[in-house]
């Protein structure tokens, strides 16, 4: 139950554009959001959007938070993207899809893989990757 | 630094026998191998080690113990799992692990009966809140309020609001940007001890401050 709280707690519209889906934490050397094919500095507190890219030069790591606890990093000379996210528990709606697309990224699971482990899906360009509840490390060579 | 190919095979020829576990790994270092993606299981946290299937149209591989890995090159299976030694992972990972944020923690703060005053053990559990939050780089803490079940469910909405409000002044006045804090009510909903209406518990009456 514990958990559906935090989970119904992301809502409150006083904190954050309702559409926010979570924050950059950590972010040193070249790192980019890259949100409608624009890149936009990654700066710590920098608000996320769905389907927004995660991206760094050969300097760069980043490190984000989402809304259900769920983190994300990646090292340098790597993409992410985070492709859907959903995470309205009270509506049903959960989901996380995160799509690696080239170097090194970690994933940390949050409330969505407790709720509902088969919403989340992690996808390289050879594989799918389903979790239950747990920590995943993917390296993804460029072709 | 790359995992070598050679390690594919390794995998598959393991999985023939038990005790994958203890592969011997065979460092190669081959700069002409195919390109190919590669899935770690790690730790989390709190140490627990989960569960992960790696897919693909061509078969799963399954990873199931602490730094499993498997290869996976465009248009072929997963390979078996193999096992990844701590040095392997710092060099493939080291850095993206270096820049994932610390796991949310989380502190229970509990309420006397009707009212919108801690219990003198969770007014000392706001200084701990305040400590976590300081750790950590861009802080941001939701605040939920829940109450037990006596009295209406309306009335334990605002109740449970009240509290959470109650927590989220405690902590601003403690120093805390207000912007960082969100605060929800899910009054009666969510008990932690599932109880029939109109029921005393002291546990249920709480508020659950998270921070991330």
């Amino acid at each position: 139950m514990a958990v559906l709280g935090v989970a119904l707690a992301t809502m409150p519209a006083d904190a954050q554009p309702s559409n926010t889906i979570g924050r950059v934490k950590i972010a040193t050397g070249s790192a980019f959001v890259v949100r409608a094919g624009t890149s936009m500095p990654a700066s710590p507190g920098l608000a996320l959007l769905e389907t927004d890219s995660l991206k760094t030069g050969a300097d760069g790591r980043l490190g984000v938070s989402l809304n259900d606890d769920t983190r994300i990093s990646i090292g340098p000379d790597s993409e992410a993207r985070l492709s859907r996210y959903r995470y309205a528990p009270s509506e049903g709606a959960i989901a996380l899809v995160l799509n690696f697309i080239r170097g090194a990224a970690v994933y940390a699971s949050g409330q969505i893989a407790k709720l509902s482990p088969d919403a989340v899906r992690l996808e390289t360009p050879a594989a799918i990757v389903g979790v239950r509840g747990t920590t995943v490390a993917v390296r993804v060579d460029p072709e | 630094m790359r995992l070598g190919a050679g390690f594919a095979v390794l995998g598959l020829t393991c999985a023939l026998a038990s005790g994958c576990a203890q592969v011997r790994r065979v460092a190669v270092d081959d700069p002409q191998r195919p390109p190919h993606d590669l899935a770690v299981l790690l730790p989390d946290s709190d140490g627990t080690v989960g569960h992960a299937t790696v897919s693909n149209a061509s078969g799963t591989t399954d990873l199931s113990e602490a730094r499993a890995a498997t290869r996976i090159s465009r248009n072929q299976a997963p390979s078996a799992a193999t096992v990844l030694t701590e040095a392997d992972v710092q060099r493939e990972f080291g850095d993206a692990l270096s820049a994932l944020p610390p796991a949310p923690q989380t502190f229970t703060l509990h309420f006397q009966f009707e009212s919108e005053n801690l219990t003198p053990e969770s007014r000392a559990l706001v200084t701990a809140t305040l400590q976590a939050v300081k750790a950590r780089p861009v802080p941001d803490v939701l605040v939920v309020g829940h109450t037990d079940t006596t009295g209406s469910a309306t009335l334990n909405f605002q109740l449970a609001l009240r509290r959470a409000q109650t927590v989220r002044a405690l902590l601003v006045a403690a120093g805390l940007d207000e912007s960082a804090v969100a605060v929800a009510s899910h009054g009666e909903a969510q008990p932690l001890v599932p109880t029939p209406d109109n029921t005393y518990e002291a546990r249920n009456r709480r508020v659950l401050i998270t921070v991330r």
